[in-house]
């Protein structure tokens, strides 16, 4: 799973770079507008380390803002499941909080928050938050009447049980979710570093563009591209392995 | 017959030659605009009032331009934008050149528009007192990682041997937090478009202001310019210099006190979001910035200051060998 | 014990489509009893108003000495992380951990015991869905087509089976098979259409239990009885 997913990844990345590489010449582009193979072999040579521990510092970051957002999301779900209203309301709010432009709410965060760490976390978590919200509101409240009618009708049924066979039944779909925000999680973690942190890939990203060096990009867009395609493969094989683990309860 | 024919088509022959003629006797303004893109360096502000007022009095017209000026931003690069054709003129920084010369690109700077740098670092008076670059030691620092400021920056406290464990340089955003809460001593912004808004909000709380200009001290760190492309230069000479007459021209009437308030109503016309007392305080502003004095040149290239520029990216290996800068420098204000 | 319904009237939720108009039935003693009828004509929803799953209909259910009530149908699923076993064995209360390897045993799940229920043949799941319902405390056990995909000769066993070990609990066997109904059950509720009145009609049944033979000739004439009334 891990290789197909690298490979995957690198022809992407390297058709995306060809299509580049075919633009500059073809044009006769200079340095500046898209670099050379020998400046993004020196860009690579000189920040792959560097910008591998600030991808790392990123990733950590958005796993963490993952990690709150799925606990989140599973809490609220749960409560939302609760009522008809509870439910609706929170997909409603849901639905309009993440209407906005993370751009246009990400100041005031960090006017209330500062720089740090938790502006990060915090921006990482809202940018997947919503969709996962969104989607294990719509799984924990929808019953699963063949399955729940035995325990209703005996009088077993809690919400630890009814939360548990909706989620087994829905594995698949959550792992959906949850391995497709993931990619949120990262992407919303670069654009926090990008807008204000101090720290991570977004914030080396934000350098490299004041000083026009698309060498640079390049190089941490290929850093990002399989740090991510990595952590993906592990949410897939997590998925399989509690879904295994569960199964062998 | 003849009269028949006369009948059938005389009438609208002669109304077809009768528009002729007059089209013929109309003015050379008929004559199509040559079409070119000027991509400027930021939005539309008080640092492109000039070159507002130079589309909007009809000055590139006059010189048989049709110029698109299109706004800039954080994210255009006019000298991209000249390479792939999307624009035939810009505004770049210095620093923007030097890098892209470095690289290869094929670009002139034919004017030169701020001949201060408006990048200072406004502070408290009252807290640091300011009179000498020493004062710096020990102080906190606004830079932004990687921009012109953090270049600026280092290059004075190298200037000055200032190490730089001896300050604390802090990485800022557009957030004034830092600053207004005293966490920062100096914070870096433009004089001529920021300069009037904080140092409003610091009046407003009861506090004195002043603004570090490097300049002052030694560091000439040249900014906007204004850059076409080398073939341009040569393949439409004549355009470039139409272009360029018309614009420094626009510049000079926009800065020329006579005309202040026609420079204000322009600039809150594209600009409605800045109040326009800010804009009042402003354009003074941008004028020392770009009119040391009343008979100064608008546009000259100051060959010195770019070529100091050049050596403090030298020698912050912003760039790894020398451009010989002053081969780029095409003055056109002159003609 | 006594299933009284009296003048049940009930239309679908949004629909203006009568179901039941003033439907009147009873079952008056324990036994293995029969709800039967066409397809669409309301079994199941009659089945979910006695269980209690349906309560926004007009007139009276009357469940006397019945207190546990409960509603089986075939589609039932268990839940997906456990074996057949470790479900049975989690939802059996203990004393009736002897009554349910009887069950097993006679129902032919032995082997189903370690494999998960999606394992299983739609017969093999009817089954097992059965059993963990019979090992609960019930007075009234509606069975809603609960035996649909098991062969005839472990159906007839497994009803036999129910029949000898609950003689004191009431049972209500949903199904389309005529023949079965009429053989195995006591008293019939023949389910009709709103048009008709009565909507329900009650016929006695050959209550085969296993003993004592039937006459072919009864029977017959009970599954007439049957399709005439419905």
């Amino acid at each position: 799973m891990l290789h197909r997913r690298i490979y995957q990844f690198l022809m992407i990345y390297f058709i995306g770079f060809a299509g580049l590489m075919l633009v500059k010449y073809s044009l006769n582009l200079s340095d500046y507008v898209i670099p050379g193979f020998s400046e993004i072999g020196m860009a690579c040579r000189r920040y792959f380390w560097l910008y591998l521990l600030a991808v790392l510092n990123t990733l950590a970051v958005a796993i963490l803002g993952h990690l709150l957002s799925i606990c989140m999301a599973t809490l609220v779900g749960i409560i939302g499941r609760l009522t008809i209203w509870i439910g609706s309301f929170i997909r409603v709010a849901a639905y309009n909080i993440q209407a906005y432009p993370i751009v246009a709410v990400a100041p005031i965060i960090f006017i209330l928050l500062g720089d740090g760490l938790s502006s990060r976390l915090l921006i990482a978590a809202m940018i997947c938050y919503f969709p996962l919200l969104l989607s294990i509101i719509g799984i924990l409240s929808e019953p699963v009447a063949e399955i729940e009618h035995f325990f209703e009708s005996t009088r077993r049924m809690n919400w630890q049980l009814q939360v548990k066979i909706r989620a087994f039944e829905n594995m698949h779909k959550l792992m959906t979710v949850i391995v497709g925000s993931a990619t949120l999680a990262m992407v919303g973690t670069i654009v926090a570093e990008f807008i204000a942190a101090n720290a991570g890939i977004g914030y080396s990203i934000r350098i490299a563009l004041y000083q026009s060096d698309l060498a640079k990009i390049l190089v941490a867009l290929f850093l990002i591209g399989i740090c991510t395609s990595i952590y993906l493969v592990f949410l897939e094989w997590l998925g399989m392995e509690i879904k295994k683990r569960i199964g062998s309860v | 017959m003849q009269r028949q024919l006369f009948d059938h088509f005389g009438l609208p022959v002669m109304g077809l030659i009768l528009i002729l003629i007059l089209a013929g006797c109309t003015p050379e303004a008929e004559k199509p605009l040559e079409e070119v893109s000027y991509r400027l360096k930021w939005l539309y502000n008080i640092s492109v009032v000039g070159d507002l007022y130079a589309l909007d009095s009809g000055l590139f017209k006059k010189q048989g331009l049709a110029v698109n000026v299109k706004p800039g931003g954080p994210e255009k690069d006019a000298i991209k934008e000249l390479e792939l054709g999307h624009a035939q003129f810009g505004v770049a920084s210095a620093d923007q050149v030097i890098r892209a010369v470095s690289k290869g690109s094929p670009i002139v700077v034919i004017a030169q528009l701020f001949q201060t740098n408006p990048l200072h670092w406004i502070y408290r008076p009252d807290k640091i007192p300011l009179k000498t670059p020493q004062d710096l030691k020990g102080k906190t620092i606004g830079i932004t990682h990687g921009g012109n400021d953090e270049t600026i920056m280092r290059a004075l406290l190298a200037k000055y041997g200032i190490q730089e464990n001896e300050v604390t340089l802090f990485s800022v955003r557009y957030d004034y937090t830092p600053f207004y809460q005293g966490k920062v001593d100096l914070w870096p912004l433009y004089r001529n478009a920021q300069a009037p808004i904080i140092g409003a909000k610091l009046i407003k709380a009861g506090e004195r202001f002043d603004l570090m200009d490097p300049s002052k001290m030694g560091i000439r760190f040249v900014a906007n310019s204004v850059v076409t492309t080398r073939k341009m230069l040569e393949d439409r000479r004549e355009t470039v210099q139409r272009f360029i007459k018309a614009l420094l021209e626009g510049w000079r009437e926009a800065l020329d006190p006579a005309n202040t308030e026609k420079a204000i109503a322009l600039l809150l016309k594209y600009n409605k979001e800045t109040p326009e007392d800010i804009v009042r305080q402003q354009l003074p502003a941008t004028r020392i910035l770009m009119m040391p004095s009343a008979k100064f040149r608008f546009g000259a290239i100051d060959v010195a200051a770019w070529q100091q520029t050049e050596e403090i990216m030298l020698a912050q290996k912003l760039i790894p060998v020398s451009v010989y800068v002053e081969k780029l420098l095409k003055p056109m204000n002159n003609k | 014990m006594q299933l009284e319904l009296k003048d049940i009237n009930y239309t679908y939720p949004g629909s203006a489509r009568n179901v039941f108009r003033q439907l009147s039935c009873q079952v008056t003693a324990p036994g293995f009893h029969a709800l039967f009828g066409p397809s669409g004509v309301g079994k199941t929803t009659l089945a979910k108003m006695i269980s209690g799953s349906i309560t926004a209909f007009s007139g009276a259910v009357r469940t006397d000495q019945m207190t546990h009530v409960l509603y089986t149908y075939n589609l039932e699923r268990l839940p997906g992380w456990h074996s057949v076993q470790d479900h049975l064995t989690q939802i059996t209360p203990p004393p009736k951990h002897s009554r349910m390897e009887e069950l097993v045993d006679s129902f032919g799940l032995e082997p189903c015991l370690n494999s998960r229920f999606a394992q299983l043949s739609l017969g093999q799941q009817n089954r097992t869905n059965l059993t963990r319902y019979l090992l609960q405390d019930f007075d009234l056990l509606i069975m809603d087509e609960s035996l649909a995909n098991v062969d005839e000769i472990t159906k007839e066993k497994i009803i036999l089976k129910i029949k000898a070990l609950y003689p004191d609990r009431c049972f209500l066997y949903i199904s389309h098979n005529v023949v079965e109904v009429a053989k195995f059950c006591k008293q019939i509720l023949v389910l009709r259409s709103y048009h008709k009145n009565p909507q329900a009609v009650s016929l006695q049944g050959q209550d085969f239990n296993g003993r004592q033979p039937i006459a072919e000739k009864d029977l017959e004439q009970c599954m007439l009885e049957i399709v005439n009334a419905a």
